[in-house]
């Protein structure tokens, strides 16, 4: 009697902390990436908090100035010297970019190393036998990637924005640039997302780890020029027709433009534009990442009783 | 053809930053035309020391000797499958025998290849990464037969076949290598089956050789006694000996008569084995005249 | 006996034709990279030639429409129409692939090429299979590198071609110059040298690794590295040449390297912008402007020698990868 009551007291005595069953599973596995995303994450942060702290002085170096100085502008050379808004302005592309293209190496990941890896070694078949039904198996590996994908994503967008402050285009660039709208809004963290489950979409139906890779990358490469080339049409565009000719401000992204020979004709989406636009491609993106999961876990029941 | 077969002295290898050695300064002599096994407990070194003898692997320190030249220079005479029998898994099977001939233009025998493929009912055009372990190892037994060798190493060939195939394969490869007087090195747990087909014996145990000689003369300087436990056995060198009661029964290799008190029989290959698995710190014996490692 | 006849059947009736030994091992294995090459080829191929004819005739027809070529042009001329954007996809495309072509024979080098094959044990079959280590990694390099050279080469020829026809259409539409971007790559031999470049570094990085997909992230990652430090690299591959004017700058031509201001010693400093102010540039002691740069003349220059440093480079990392596996195989060639 006293063994089995020690014996039911001794595992008690001993449980680990942090994360646990297929949480622990799905970090320890792909460890090498965590540990990859997580330098990036760092190193954005670290880039960004810096333009922050140089962002003040960037728009110094960016204000009209006339030579020698009078009229209560400055004198030129003395915003020429200044060159941190190159500096400024280098850096908040450079983070744009990076976060706009964090789609693809996702979807190449998410084909070939989360997911049609373990199904080509079998080793999927060792988590299913380790008493893991194949849906969990395949929650669990969707699911932690994609809540640390929300949180690193989500972060660097938005110190990115704070960093920008007031989103001088001639430092930052318009805000119908591919990079900038992509980096300023909520698709910063749906792009990955969409990319994310793609991957495994192409893992699941490939099955062996390099073509899958390669099916990521392409599924991930299409979705992002169809979206590039479609924005426009997103959501209607504003048209305004003058007797004359006029101009567009800098923050209109202009369709197009007719004239000016009797009246002026332009198609443009204004700068209010910017959040309807990007609520309707949140959206479109959300719904490719919900449709290819769904059919994911649909092409792994089919295969698995 | 040469006389020797593989010659090892003082043979080391060690992998990465390890400090025990996966091969240890081995030394042994392989005679021409016999058909060695090799066993040992898992981890004891034997794909290593095959790898070394393929020319895979380049020894940490010492030499190894194939056919009488550095293993690389011999790379056309001799054959090898490993452990797990890699073949390109989006070829087919007429494809991977193709495969075979293209790469081995000298020496590739079409006919025995086939012949190895078509005892197992192998579709030519099934891919490989649809067939069975079994079937694989046919197929890779294929390639490695199809190149004419003059030594064959193979590492745990019968692990994937069904008692028939084994017995099918086994009889194959005995026949061939008598018919060309193949030198044949397989490493095998299965020791009952090694003891009809094979004439020398390479016993490895953490990464040394323990045992080195033509099974018959090794079977035969060892007998297996039994006999009172408090009898000594003195003059004799003891392998292995296990006490029950006021019984002992001993593994021994005796050096002159052994006393009126003690029954002694001649041990099979399996016993001999594992007496000598059990006590990896026994002796080891050498039978094949190999040049001693210089220590 | 009706098994030795279907076998006596067998061997007769596969002639040896076509590619022989370990050309059609490689071949063979490696289909799905070469038809995959092929279309790739083929792709951008038939966007230069599109963009070469009825691109180019809609991009000037729009251009006209507008009067964008008159004195009076049209307020629209700003904004680039549809027909001149489809044009630009086209020939994006086209010169895309060629600086996309590196990073993909990187990629698939390192693991389908080498990774992949040294992780699961094939390399070794064909090690056994009487192929030295040596001649097996030759033919893995000598093989796709041919291949490479002749799709890069066909690409490159066809810009060529494209960028010798559209030089008004370019210049009216203010975009690429011959040294920006990909137009430099795309119009010598600069592409095809690191096309190749790409693929002696996946092929280290797969005989580093030893397995496929860390082996593609290293060979992806290390060519970024290393093209990021050859590309600021290249204004400097070539002496500049510097123009000088005493009131002004000189016109700004060509590849702009370095521009500035000049004082009495001839001592080169940052421009202070006095622009008319007789009493600043007196103060200074600016006696005139310089500007490097680089004349279109140079661009061979430019090109052969950062081919020469792209491929010295690639050099380099074969000799090491051969080293690498002499020392792993210990066999000699």
């Amino acid at each position: 009697m006293t063994t089995a009551l020690s014996a039911t007291a001794a595992p008690a005595a001993r449980t680990p902390r942090g994360p646990r069953g297929l949480v622990w599973a799905v970090l320890r596995v792909h460890r090498t990436a965590l540990v990859f995303g997580g330098l990036a994450l760092a190193v954005a942060t670290a880039c960004l908090i810096w333009m922050y702290a140089i962002a003040d002085d960037a728009r110094r170096g960016n204000v009209p100035c006339a030579e020698p100085a009078h009229d209560g502008f400055p004198s030129c050379a003395s915003v020429e010297a200044i060159t941190v808004d190159n500096t400024y302005a280098d850096g908040i592309d450079l983070l744009t970019a990076a976060l706009s293209y964090v789609i693809f190496p996702v979807a190449a990941w998410a084909g070939g190393a989360l997911i049609a890896r373990d199904l080509e070694s079998g080793t999927a078949r060792l988590a299913w036998t380790q008493s893991v039904t194949p849906a969990r198996w395949l929650a669990a590996k969707l699911a932690v990637p994609a809540v640390l994908l929300t949180a690193a994503t989500g972060t660097v967008a938005l110190l990115g924005v704070w960093a920008r402050q007031d989103d001088d285009p001639n430092l930052v660039g318009d805000w119908y640039y591919p990079d900038v709208f992509i980096s300023t809004g909520p698709t910063a963290v749906a792009y990955p997302l969409a990319g994310l489950a793609l991957g495994a979409l192409t893992g699941l139906l490939l099955r062996r780890a390099l073509p899958a890779t390669g099916a990521g990358f392409a599924a991930a490469l299409v979705l992002y020029n169809v979206l590039e080339r479609t924005r426009e049409n997103l959501w209607p565009t504003v048209t305004r027709t003058e007797a004359g000719g006029f101009e567009l401000p800098r923050s209109a992204w202009q369709m197009s433009w007719d004239g000016p020979t009797r009246a002026t004709r332009a198609m443009y989406h204004p700068q209010s534009h910017f959040w309807p636009l990007q609520y309707v491609e949140t959206g479109i993106l959300l719904a490719v990442a919900a449709a290819a999961t769904l059919t994911a876990f649909a092409v792994l029941r089919r295969r698995t009783p | 053809m040469t006389e020797t077969a593989i010659e090892a002295a003082a043979l080391t290898r060690r992998f990465g930053r390890r400090r025990t050695a996966a091969l240890d300064g081995c030394a042994f002599r392989l005679p021409a035309g016999s058909v060695c096994a090799v066993v040992g407990p898992n981890g004891a070194g034997k794909s290593t020391l095959l790898s070394l003898a393929a020319g895979l692997l380049r020894p940490t320190e010492g030499a190894i000797t194939v056919l009488g030249q550095a293993p690389a220079a011999v790379r056309e005479r001799l054959a090898y499958v490993a452990q797990n029998k890699p073949l390109h898994p989006q070829l087919t099977v007429a494809d991977t025998l193709r495969f075979g001939r293209e790469l081995n233009p000298r020496r590739w025998d079409d006919r025995v290849a086939a012949r190895i493929v078509a005892e197992g009912d192998l579709a030519p055009d099934a891919r490989i990464r649809t067939l069975s372990g079994g079937q694989r190892t046919r197929v890779a037994l294929a390639l490695a037969l199809g190149k004419r060798p003059e030594l064959l190493l193979l590492d745990e060939p019968m692990a994937d076949l069904d008692p028939l195939a084994r017995h099918q394969l086994m009889a194959a490869l005995m026949a061939d290598a008598a018919e060309h007087g193949t030198t044949v090195v397989m490493s095998s747990h299965v020791v009952a089956e090694l003891e009809g087909a094979c004439d020398h014996l390479l016993l490895l145990g953490a990464g040394r050789v323990r045992l080195a000689g033509p099974l018959d003369d090794v079977l035969a300087a060892h007998r297996l006694v039994t006999g009172r436990a408090d009898a000594s056995l003195d003059p004799h060198t003891v392998v292995e000996s296990r006490t029950t009661g006021r019984q002992v029964t001993a593994l021994v290799r005796p050096e002159g008569a052994l006393g009126d008190g003690w029954q002694s029989t001649a041990p099979t290959l399996e016993e001999l084995v594992l007496a000598h698995l059990r006590t990896p710190e026994a002796p080891a014996l050498h039978l094949d005249d190999a040049r001693e490692a210089a220590v | 006996m009706t098994a030795v006849t279907t076998i006596e059947t067998s061997t007769a009736a596969t002639p040896a034709r076509g590619p022989r030994g370990l050309l059609w091992a490689m071949l063979r294995l490696h289909r799905w990279a070469l038809w995959f090459w092929v279309l790739l080829v083929a792709v951008g191929a038939g966007a230069l030639l599109w963009a070469y004819g009825p691109g180019a005739d809609a991009a000037w027809s729009e251009y006209r429409t507008l009067h964008c070529d008159t004195n009076d042009p049209g307020l629209g001329c700003d904004a680039l129409g549809p027909a001149y954007n489809m044009y630009d996809t086209a020939v994006g495309i086209g010169a895309g692939l060629l600086g996309l072509a590196p990073f993909l024979t990187a990629a698939w080098a390192g693991a389908a090429l080498i990774g992949r094959e040294l992780e699961g044990g094939t390399a070794q079959l064909a090690w056994t299979q009487s192929v030295t280590p040596a001649r097996w990694l030759a033919a893995k390099l000598a093989v796709p590198a041919a291949l490479l050279t002749t799709g890069m080469l066909v690409l490159t020829l066809l810009h060529r071609t494209l960028w010798s026809a559209d030089g008004q259409l370019r210049a009216a539409m203010g975009s690429r110059s011959w040294y920006q971007g990909t137009a430099f790559e795309a119009n010598g031999i600069v592409g095809i040298s690191y096309a190749l470049l790409g693929l002696a570094v996946g092929v280290l990085a797969g005989l580093l690794q030893r397995r496929a997909l860390p082996a593609l992230g290293l060979a992806v990652v290390g060519l970024a590295l290393i093209t990021t430090v050859l590309g600021t690299l290249r204004p400097y591959l070539w002496p500049l040449e510097t123009l000088t004017n005493k009131h002004e700058y000189p016109p700004y031509i060509g590849m702009v390297v370095d521009e500035g201001a000049l004082t009495s010693t001839g001592a080169r400093v940052g421009d202070p912008i006095c622009v008319d102010d007789t009493k600043c540039l007196a103060d200074h002691d600016i006696v005139g402007f310089y500007r490097d740069y680089h004349p279109s003349s140079h661009f061979w220059p430019l090109q052969l020698v950062e081919t020469g440093i792209v491929l010295a480079v690639a050099a380099l990392t074969v000799v090491i990868a051969f080293r690498l596996l002499k020392r792993r195989t210990g066999a000699a060639v």
